[in-house]
Parts: structure tokens; sequence; C-alpha cells
């Protein structure tokens, strides 16, 4: 579980935000959304153990991130996938190169087992076939699942998205909702953070809590006996829209 | 992280330019290693001077043969000898003869003129005046021995320009060995800034930065000792080919045989071991000017 008190960033000058308490359990699916400048890529670097913050502190299993020796934010870092919103890669990289540098930051990986993870990831995301792709030549919605299968190479407990809804466009949407579920199911954590969240997501949660500037939206998650063939999509809304946010 | 996986972490995320660094300092390290061992061997001039000069122990005559071969024996014992060979006085007259053609008429008169004599030769690493002197000082003290001659006029004058040759040419050496550090940091300056992102990438994911720039270090230290030991064996072998194939350098540099010598072989392996400490210290000062760069 990861959990964080009072949480305040100071930039530029000034208070981006404070005060602001979150927490996301084991096995769920939150999206944090917020408007453009609000400091969602800074919150997820903090909650990443990334960048510490100028007030509060994150806690992951009881363990705070930044008051306590080193080696706890370095374990629950290793433990993490991110897929940021802007990406700076030389020219010359491709898709493969992609999922090399996650091998290597999980650990290192045998190169027979890299190739066949990484068919089966791309395939998943809609990439088959892609290895040899420059990154380059990739558009931002093939970037972005490029990234996002990469980081699954390393089976990461906690993943952390920015931006990686709305880059994949409307027609992964649902791929990635349904991806997000069954890795939630297995007991990971996934947490986004998202300029709007798509309104079937957005019906599916229900309700959202009020953080600081942030919405955070909790998406279903169905239990793991779930019986098998339930659909990849976002369930549909009991009855009428969301009704509102829990400060 | 593993630590095998970060040592070959160049290899894994820039094979293209890994590869051609390496070639590159193979390059620069096998005519490097060759000029080493050329100098080691020959001390820069000790080898061939030591083969031009020599001294002489006259001997009083008559001097019996076993004596003189006796006197020679333990000459050549002497440390800083080489070797020393006794000539009987049939010898140095046919040497005489073979220097001064037409002149054997000067034993018709009385007999060979020409006393038996010790030739002596230094050790090239022991050509220096205090051993000159110890020899020459043993030799004086021998009754047998009627005058020994050194050279001492022109031995300051000889030992001097032996000890230029030797400032220069591990100068010159020297000098490349130091262009050859700063292209080792160029290369791994390079090669950081170029995986600047990679490494940040594995930071965020909590590889931590000082081991992933000792693993890089290390890494690289391996390859070069790798590749300082394939340039000394290919060195090796071409010199140890142009000593069999041109005798005469044997003068200069030595027999092919002193390439195996455990004083070679040691300082073969401190030639190694200085190039992977350099590579290991350019990858650090490397990662070190990259991730200055990026902040």
């Amino acid at each position: 579980m990861i959990e964080a008190f009072r949480l305040g960033i100071f930039a530029r000058g000034t208070t981006l935000w404070d005060g602001v308490d979150l927490a996301f359990d084991d096995g769920s699916v939150s999206v944090i959304v917020g408007p453009p400048s609000s400091g969602k890529s800074v919150l997820l670097s903090v909650l990443r153990g990334e960048r510490p913050p100028d007030a509060g502190d994150v806690v992951v299993a009881g363990e705070s991130l930044f008051r306590g020796k080193g080696g706890g934010s370095r374990s629950f870092r290793a433990s993490c996938a991110f897929v940021p919103e802007r990406f700076a890669d030389p020219s010359v990289r491709t898709v493969s190169d992609l999922f090399r540098l996650s091998a290597l930051a999980g650990g290192g990986m045998k190169e027979g087992e890299r190739r066949a993870r990484q068919e089966g990831l791309l395939s998943m995301v809609g990439l088959a076939g892609s290895g040899e792709w420059r990154l380059a030549s990739l558009s931002a919605s093939e970037r972005a699942r490029a990234e996002l299968a990469a980081e699954l190479l390393r089976g990461p407990r906690f993943l952390f998205g920015d931006g990686v809804v709305a880059a994949a466009g409307g027609t992964f949407r649902d791929m990635l909702g349904g991806l997000f579920r069954a890795l939630a199911r297995e007991g990971n954590t996934i947490v986004l953070a998202e300029r709007q969240i798509p309104e079937r997501w957005a019906a599916a949660a229900g309700q959202w809590t009020d953080a600081g500037p942030f919405r955070v939206y909790r998406i279903p998650v169905p239990a793991a006996s779930a019986p098998a063939g339930e659909s990849a999509a976002m369930p549909a809304p009991a009855g009428g829209s969301a009704t509102g946010g829990v400060a | 992280m593993s630590g095998p996986g970060l040592l070959w972490i160049d290899w894994r995320l820039a094979r293209g330019a890994t590869l051609r660094d390496s070639i590159l300092r193979f390059l620069f390290v096998a005519p490097a290693a060759f000029a080493f061992l050329v100098l080691l061997l020959s001390g820069v001039a000790d080898r061939f001077l030591a083969s031009r000069y020599a001294i002489t122990a006259v001997l009083r005559t008559p001097v019996p043969q076993g004596e003189g071969e006796g006197l020679a024996g333990k000459v050549a014992a002497l440390p800083s000898v080489r070797d020393a060979v006794y000539r009987d006085p049939e010898a140095a007259w046919k040497e005489f003869l073979l220097a001064y053609p037409g002149l054997d008429s000067l034993r018709a008169s009385g007999g060979n003129p020409l006393p038996g004599y010790i030739h002596i030769r230094m050790r090239p690493e022991r050509l220096t005046r205090a051993d000159v002197e110890q020899v020459t000082a043993a030799l004086r003290s021998v009754p047998i021995v009627e005058k020994v001659l050194a050279g001492e006029e022109r031995l300051p004058r000889m030992l001097l320009a032996k000890r230029y040759a030797a400032a220069t040419g591990w100068g010159v050496f020297g000098a490349f060995a130091a262009i050859f550090l700063v292209v080792l940091l160029l290369q791994e300056r390079g090669r950081a800034a170029f995986l600047a992102d990679d490494f940040h990438f594995l930071r965020e994911r909590g590889v931590p930065e000082a081991r992933m720039n000792a693993s890089r270090a290390a890494g690289g230290a391996i390859a070069a000792s790798l590749t300082a030991a394939a340039g000394l064996i290919l060195s090796g072998a071409a010199l140890r080919f142009l000593l069999q194939r041109y005798p005469p350098l044997e003068q200069v540099v030595g027999p092919p045989g002193d390439l195996l010598l455990p004083a070679t072989l040691r300082a073969a392996a401190a030639f190694v071991l200085c190039f992977a400490v350099l590579a290991g210290g350019s990858s650090l000062l490397g990662s070190r000017a990259a991730r200055a760069r990026r902040k």
C-alpha cells in the first residue's frame, strides 16, 4: 500500500500544492486527474520516491521513502514501472532497445527469454512485430504503448503512468483499461495521472476523492475469481453518470 | 540489479560505439606494447652501448693457459659481468694480423710480442660507473694482470648519452601514453553522454548510481586488460619474429628468449594493469563529466 501524508511542493517561487493526502491499496487502479501545470508529474515523481516532497512523506508498506535509509526508496523504485509523459531518445534507438534497457533495470534477462516476452507484450499493446522500429518513427500513441510494454517486462508491483491513456488515444483506451485492471487483479498497484479521465472510466469509478487540486478516481477491479472471458473494456455503470466527488 | 549485468552495460546498450572504441584502443595499445617491449628489453641504449663497450685486462707474460682461463671464469662470475673470455697470446696474434695484415714479419725476430688478455663485457643494465669501477678494481688487484683498459676517459660521456637516451625514449613513450589517456577520457565521456538518458532511466528504477559507475569502471578495466594482453601477445610475437628474421637486432634488443624472462613477464603484467587502471579511471571521470553536463 502507498500512503502519502500532507504532501506539499514548493516550486518556481510559489506553493504548487500542500496538505495532499493520498492512499493507494494493493491491487488497485487509481487515476489522478488535474488540469495542465497542476503538478501531476511532480506528484507522480514524489509517489515513486524519485523526488522528495517539500512537506509531508510517502510511506510504502509501513516504510518511509524519504525519511528512512536510502535502501528503502531504492528497493521500492526497483519494483516500480514508470511511463513518462515526455521521452528523449537518441535517434538510433529501437523498440527492442527499450526492452533491453528494461531488462537491465530488472536485473538482467537471457536474450532469448527477453525476445519472447517482448513479442508477447508488444502484441498485447497492439504493436506486434515492432521490435526493430526506430523510436523516432513512432507516433505518440505507439511510443507510450511501447514504453508501457517495456516497463511490464520486469513484472513490476507498482505501475505509474503519466498521460499514458491520453497518449494512447481513444482506439486503445479500452484495451489499456482492461490491461490495468488485469494487472491490479494480480495484486499490482496502478497509479495514472491524466488531464482528463475517459467518460466510461469515470462512470465506472462512480465517485472521486478530492486531494488538493486533484481528483482521484478508483477504477473498480474485478475479484480474482471473476469468470473467464470477462470483457476487457470498462464495465458499464449500473445507472446514470458519475455523481460527484467526495472531498 | 545483478553484478554481471551492470559490468557489461555499455556493451549491452551501445554495442556499436563500444566495439568502435575497443578497436581504436587496440590500434593504440598494440604499437604501444611493441614500443614498451623494445624499450624494456633494449634499455633504450643500454644493450647497444654494452655491446660496444668492453674492458680489456692485459695479462703479464708468460701466464699459463689454465691460470688465464681461471681468472676469466672468476671475472665472469661477477654479478655485473655478462661474459669474460680469455684470449691466449696466439689468439691475440691472429686477431692482430686480421686487423693489421702484412705485419706477420714482426714475429720473425723474437717470437709473439703480444700477451694474452681477458675480454670482458658488462651486463646492459649494469653498465654504470660504480659497476665498471668495481670490475676494474678487482682486476687491478690481481698480480697477473699487467694493465686494465676500461676507456675511463670516454666512459662519463657514454654514460651521459645512455641517460639522455633513456630519458628521451621513455619520455616519448610517456607522451604517447598521455595522448592515449586523453583519447580514453574523450571516448568514455562521449559514451557516458550518449548513454546519459539510459543511466537516468536505471537510476529512476532503483539502480544506485555509485554501483553503476563502479561496475562500468570495473567492466572497462576488464575489457582494457584483455585488449592490452592481446596487444602484448601480438607485439611480442611480432618482435620475436623480427629478432629471428634479423639477428643483428639482437645487439640492440636482445635475444628472443628474453621475451619470456620472469622480469619481462612481470613488466608486461604491470603494463596490462596500468592500462586497466587508466581505463577504469577514465570511465569514472567520463561518467562524472557526462552527469555534470546533463544537469
